[in-house]
């Protein structure tokens, strides 16, 4: 259906462009603010929450003047947001590193297998994906207490390696793989192992990008494991939980500390961005 | 598809224990704790914990405040996504700046962003600056009833991208052949998104319409930030009973709240896809 690039199509184009560039402005704003001086970013936050009908915070755009103050604070004067970026770090890399090893491997079961009762382990996956975290927390602080898991960092890793929504989202895409891969492979001599390793992981390249983006960004968002798992444990708490306490304490710093923050996120996007807007196709539950 | 069935247990057992683990375990040992009175002999009382959960006010307005928000936010997501992908779809090629720019915020952290939220809604900010362009008084969005509207920008802000990806990726399997002999039958265009678009979209726009609600009842997290562990009444959700039943080791409360909130959820999504089974019998 080739249509004729008319006026409707310029309206569309020009809305949905000023619709892109809004949802951009919040990370734009947080770079550009960083790269003012901390005495800058504390005199202008110290204009919000003023209500006198007659004032206005400035319409404060870019820096006054460049500088590099907030970056030097927060990465060589004050070590506060580094501890805490670093253990953000560390967390998403072994949540990650241990979703590679089972989570694949499950959805591959789960899809290229005939065994008995496979329907109900994934609809029972279906049904756990469902669940908000609450519905589970106390039970399961109950079981990493008597694994002796409650405050360390085992406590926030180990239920994040089993999280059904991703099981969910590789499976569905390995369901729709033909069967020639893998019998084609087969004539070769290719074991089962050899198979799935050489065979179908390649294959699933995209969701396996996607489903790594998509979780890493959960990684790095985590607030309710580290809230209810590390209580005790200030010192194993990542960025996300402790970062509006730095915003509350108006340091200054805080926009530096958020490009920081957001930094990492926007080069995971930027690798995988093309494995996401290609692998996130959910058809229907087969 | 492989049958022998023992080569499928290297594969399936490592997720399964896990599963069972960290998953089904807890769940299970969850209803029996919701069931009994957390004393030294840990005594069975049936239903008893429920009545008195139920009962409590602060549930009954956080369950009352998650139910609307939800209402509010899994809706409107979905909606809003579906036009998005549907303008988006029309505009193609030409969308991938714009596909690009909408997906990135489902992966930035919500607590970086809170700062320009902050910002954007203080009574002397921007926001205020445009509702006073239009003529309209300033608003107090950080405080009360007004403080939902940031939260909920917020979250659609957040999950936008992700449902307009999936609609996208649908709405762009259907062979543009089908449109093109639609149009020559002379069928409208409003006639050839019911009979067309809307048939071959319904199991994934249904698998949008879970995740939205899913994330919706997640909304707990915006709302933390903004409104802290005690957040003004309108956005006491009920996550927020939860976690400070358990701040104040009232275990049983907590597991009979998310008893009592799973069975709402399970109860919604029952439904929903009993109504996707009829409806895509219906199509077809």
């Amino acid at each position: 259906m080739r249509k004729q690039r008319g006026v409707r199509f310029r309206l569309i184009q020009g809305f949905l462009g000023v619709l892109a560039v809004l949802m951009l402005l919040p990370m734009l704003q947080t770079f550009l603010y960083s790269f003012s001086s901390i005495s800058e970013m504390k005199s202008y936050m110290g204009t919000r929450g003023s209500f006198d009908e007659s004032r206005w915070m400035d319409p404060h755009l870019i820096p006054n003047m460049f500088s590099l103050g907030q970056y030097h604070q927060i990465l060589i004067t004050d070590n506060t947001v580094l501890r805490l970026f670093v253990n953000s770090a560390m967390y998403a890399a072994m949540i990650l590193a241990g979703q590679a090893i089972i989570i694949p491997a499950m959805a591959f079961g789960l899809s290229r297998f005939h065994f008995p009762g496979r329907n109900a382990a994934f609809f029972g996956i279906i049904l756990l994906m469902l669940l908000p975290f609450q519905v589970t927390m106390v039970p399961n602080v109950l079981t990493l207490r008597s694994l002796g898991l409650t405050d360390t960092i085992w406590a926030v890793v180990l239920p994040m390696w089993f999280a059904p929504f991703y099981i969910f989202l590789i499976r569905q895409f390995m369901v729709g793989l033909p069967n020639e891969l893998i019998e084609a492979a087969e004539m070769d001599g290719a074991g089962t192992f050899s198979v799935y390793l050489r065979v179908i992981l390649p294959v699933c390249r995209p969701i396996l990008g996607a489903a790594a983006a998509l979780s890493f960004a959960e990684s790095w968002n985590l607030v309710e494991q580290p809230l209810t798992y590390l209580t005790t444990r200030g010192d194993l708490q990542p960025l996300s939980t402790m970062f509006n306490q730095l915003v509350k304490e108006k340091t200054g710093f805080e926009f530096a500390g958020a490009a920081l923050y957001i930094l990492p996120a926007l080069f995971v996007y930027l690798f995988f961005q093309e494995d996401i807007l290609s692998g996130l196709q959910l058809t229907e539950l087969k | 598809m492989y049958t022998k069935k023992r080569l499928v247990l290297p594969f399936l057992l490592p997720g399964l224990i896990g599963i069972l683990l960290f998953y089904v375990v807890p769940f299970f040992g969850g209803i029996w704790y919701s069931m009994t009175d957390g004393s030294f002999e840990n005594a069975f009382v049936g239903f008893q914990n429920y009545s008195n959960v139920w009962q409590n006010p602060m549930f009954q307005l956080g369950l009352k405040n998650t139910m609307e928000l939800s209402l509010i936010c899994a809706p409107g997501l979905f909606l809003l996504s579906f036009a998005l992908s549907v303008l988006l779809n029309r505009i193609r090629p030409a969308g991938t700046f714009f596909r690009s720019s909408v997906l990135l915020p489902y992966l930035m952290p919500s607590s970086a962003v809170l700062i320009i939220w902050l910002l954007w809604f203080d009574f002397g900010g921007p926001v205020n600056r445009l509702v006073t362009l239009f003529g309209g008084g300033r608003v107090l969005w950080l405080q009360g009833m007004e403080l939902r509207y940031p939260v909920i920008l917020l979250f659609l802000w957040k999950n936008l991208g992700f449902c307009v990806v999936i609609f996208l990726a649908a709405l762009q399997a259907i062979p543009d052949a089908l449109y093109e002999y639609a149009t020559l039958e002379g069928a409208s265009f409003t006639r050839q998104a019911f009979s067309i678009t809307l048939p071959l979209i319904v199991p994934s726009a249904f698998l949008v319409f879970i995740l939205c609600w899913v994330n919706a009842f997640r909304i707990f997290k915006e709302v933390y930030f903004i409104g802290g562990a005690y957040p003004d009444e309108p956005l006491y959700t009920l996550q927020n009973y939860m976690n400070n039943m358990y701040g104040k080791l009232n275990y049983q409360n907590v597991t009979t709240a998310a008893y009592s909130f799973a069975l709402i959820v399970f109860a919604l999504f029952g439904v929903l896809f009993y109504l996707q089974n009829r409806a895509q019998q219906g199509l077809s």
